[in-house]
């Protein structure tokens, strides 16, 4: 996990992202971003304006993602409704990220100390070798910030890249499961461009997101003044 | 006091029908929030009670093994097969240009309402039925752009209703129909460090999300207390604003050009407090002599911001400068205050304080000073909830007994609670809403509560339902509201 965890992601990156939430009966709804993201060491800073639907447009959301597990990240979210800048205070990252079957949590980077890893066996997926393997949360204040008991990854022998992932969910008797179906390289650097995640109860497929990223560019000249409260409340 | 001459008994009798109503209606809304909330709950139930399974039937390794290859299969399934339905089609407007907005019914019933006096309007039933348009024009270029907003909108429940005719011209002027223009500004980047905004904008202060202390600057409107869309709830004002940032730190000056205030409801209308009609404030005319300046000094930092701020500004309230004729006037005021909020864990603890100098009043010939404080709290820590309690203390220096009398009917404090909680269920497609807000303890001298559902049925469209309850007390603005309970429904739809 740890040459996981050293993968080269990128840095200075932009992208467009769209969300497609699709309900128990088909029904679709759609979100689309514009991601911008820049490591500051082992933390990342990241802004997202959201571009649609109209109910959300103009919204923008940055974030400080601390590394370590010992600080909490720094919000922001701009509401265009009331014109206002608001910090967020959640340590909690198990909720929705905008309704999706995306949690906040994976939308950002694990802490590799915060879990016990177990390797479970080799499997070919794809034709892809992968290691599957366990990861447990260390303590009960990790099972809870992160929402999930237990979380079983599929990790691509040959790049690292974590291309499945089995998440059980701490309450609700829900299993989600994420799954990479499109990876490209970008600049050198492995990335997903399409992923779908589904919540399931019983095997009952509840909701489902599919996440397509677009356009993604590395090494940007990004100004750490696109990450500030000053650019939220201006917009993209 | 009632705004009806009536008996004592006659009124005593109707309060208690009154307060039977909120009971039931309070208590079938807290049975349906019970019932939203335990939809997201059942996953709870269904693990306790298959607990039992459990304990009969202890794990071993092969089910382990078993649980494994179920939780690993779960990945083959219909999805596979699923094909997305095509993106919408491209805008055909050029890049630089975005044209957003909104058109919406808004409904309103009122449920307490007593039998009007003969030549008075009926306030029972339905009291709105009102088509709302909104209109926002964008234009981005390099280093500027430009907003243009047009808001509008026509009741017609003034003609459903029949009532019509025993309005006032005045009232229906204010509550029929309205054209307005809302923020119309440009915006540039002046240099890395200074930006320029100019033309009719929202310049929010403050760190509280319900009760104002130190968001001062833009008036409100406050015709319909409790029902008013946040997005039309503050007023533009014209100013120049510039900002300097350093650091962390954001310096901003503000001229404002446009003298524009509180909209109060008007005689005739439900939510009038007074028995009779009271002349039009003198507005301040746009000139030189009359315009306003203020400033502030924000800071974000790590887990905490802070702000200070001042301004030279008018009372957005009226005073009656002149009791026999009831002549009311707007006073120039100094402010200064400062907001701090501090964030830790799922907990955002935040404080306000104000200080106002000038205050005028009816009853009384010297200016009087007031002091502000707020303190609240956000908390995260439930899953798709945000709760969020705040109090709020003024307090007038120097009390003078006279102030308590008739128009000006103050109290040296008057405290302020807001509660609110949010919860998104279903995937953010259901919103449940409660706020509750009150002068006085339990609403002693006035407040409102606020039940609402509001459910996307798609990307755009969105249906509201909810129930506004109110209560009347000395707070000013809500002596004898109590009746105007109603019920609410909205579709609106985005673009």
């Amino acid at each position: 996990m740890e040459q996981v965890d050293a993968r080269d992601d990128g840095d200075n990156q932009t992208a467009d992202l769209q969300m497609t939430l699709i309900d128990q009966n088909d029904n679709e709804r759609k979100r689309t971003i514009k991601l911008f993201s820049k490591d500051k060491g082992r933390d990342t800073w990241r802004m997202q304006f959201f571009l649609a639907p109209a109910d959300v447009k103009d919204t923008g959301f940055l974030t400080y993602d601390y590394y370590g597990g010992d600080q909490d990240d720094d919000q922001w979210l701009y509401l265009p409704d009331l014109r206002k800048t608001k910090r967020i205070a959640s340590s909690d990252k198990s909720s929705s990220f905008m309704g999706s079957d995306f949690s906040y949590a994976d939308m950002t980077r694990r802490v590799l100390d915060e879990w016990d890893y177990k390797l479970l066996k080799e499997d070919l997926v794809d034709g892809q070798k992968v290691w599957l393997i366990e990861t447990l949360p260390v303590s009960k204040a990790v099972e809870d910030r992160y929402g999930y008991k237990k979380s079983i990854v599929y990790v691509r022998q040959d790049n690292f890249m974590v291309i499945r992932a089995i998440h059980v969910l701490k309450s609700g008797n829900k299993v989600k499961y994420m799954e990479v179906k499109k990876i490209d390289q970008i600049d050198g650097i492995w990335v997903a461009v399409e992923t779908w995640m589904k919540t399931t109860r019983n095997k009952r497929t509840l909701h489902r997101t599919i996440l397509t990223m677009d356009d993604i560019k590395y090494n940007q000249d990004l100004d750490e003044s696109i990450f500030s409260v000053r650019q939220l409340e201006k917009g993209f | 006091m009632s705004r009806f001459s009536l008996s004592g008994n006659w009124k005593k009798g109707f309060k208690t029908q009154s307060v039977m109503k909120k009971v039931v209606v309070l208590s079938t809304i807290l049975f349906v929030f019970i019932i939203v909330s335990s939809i997201s709950r059942a996953d709870e139930l269904e693990d306790l009670l298959s607990g039992f399974e459990e304990e009969a039937t202890p794990t071993t390794d092969k089910d382990s093994e078993v649980d494994l290859d179920e939780l690993l299969g779960g990945f083959e399934e219909e999805n596979q097969s699923f094909t997305l339905s095509d993106d919408p089609p491209e805008s055909v407007l050029p890049d630089w240009l975005q044209l957003s907005g909104s058109l919406a019914l808004q409904s309103t019933v009122n449920f307490s309402q007593q039998a009007p006096l003969p030549g008075q309007p009926d306030y029972r039933g339905l009291s709105m039925f009102r088509g709302v348009a909104e209109l926002l024009s964008d234009v981005h270029q390099d280093n500027w752009k430009a907003r243009v907003g047009i808001a509008m909108f026509y009741d017609a429940a003034y003609l459903l209703n029949g009532q019509r005719q025993f309005y006032t011209d005045e009232f229906l002027d204010q509550y029929e129909s309205e054209v307005r223009l809302n923020e119309a500004y440009l915006q540039a980047d002046l240099s890395a460090k200074l930006d320029l905004k100019i033309g009719r904008q929202i310049v929010v202060w403050g760190k509280s999300d319900n009760i104002r202390v130190t968001d001062i600057l833009n008036p409100l409107d406050l015709r319909w207390p409790g029902l008013v869309d946040i997005r039309f709830l503050r007023l533009p004002v014209t100013m120049t604003k510039l900002d300097y940032y350093q650091g962390n730190w954001n310096l901003g000056g503000m001229v404002i050009h446009e003298p524009r205030f509180n909209k109060f409801p008007v005689y005739n209308g439900e939510f009038y407090p007074f028995l009779r009609a009271v002349p039009e404030p003198e507005e301040p005319e746009v000139s030189w002599s009359n315009q306003q300046a203020a400033m502030s000094l924000s800071g974000i930092f790590s887990g905490w911001d802070i702000a200070f701020y001042a301004a030279y500004v008018f009372d957005k309230n009226p005073y009656v400068s002149d009791l026999e004729s009831g002549q009311r006037q707007y006073a120039n005021v100094f402010f200064g205050g400062g907001a701090v909020n501090y964030a830790v864990g799922n907990w955002l603890l935040k404080g306000e304080a104000a200080f106002w100098d000038g205050l005028r009043f009816s009853t009384i010939e010297e200016d009087k000073q007031r002091v502000d404080m707020l303190v609240g709290v956000d908390y995260s820590g439930f899953t798709e909830t945000t709760i969020t309690l705040e109090f709020a203390n003024r307090h007038l220096v120097d009390f003078d007994d006279r102030l308590s009398q008739s128009p000006d009917g103050q109290k040296q404090d008057w405290q302020q609670f807001a509660f609110r909680l949010t919860r998104d269920f279903l995937n953010d497609t259901l919103h449940f809403t409660l706020l509750l807000s009150s002068y006085g303890i339990f609403a002693g001298e006035g407040g409102f509560e606020r039940f609402q559902l509001e459910y996307d049925v798609s990307d755009n469209l969105t249906l509201t339902g909810g129930v506004v309850l109110y209560q009347s007390g000395d707070f000013p603005s809500f002596q004898d509201v109590g009746d105007n309970d109603r019920l609410l429904f909205e579709v609106e739809y985005r673009f």
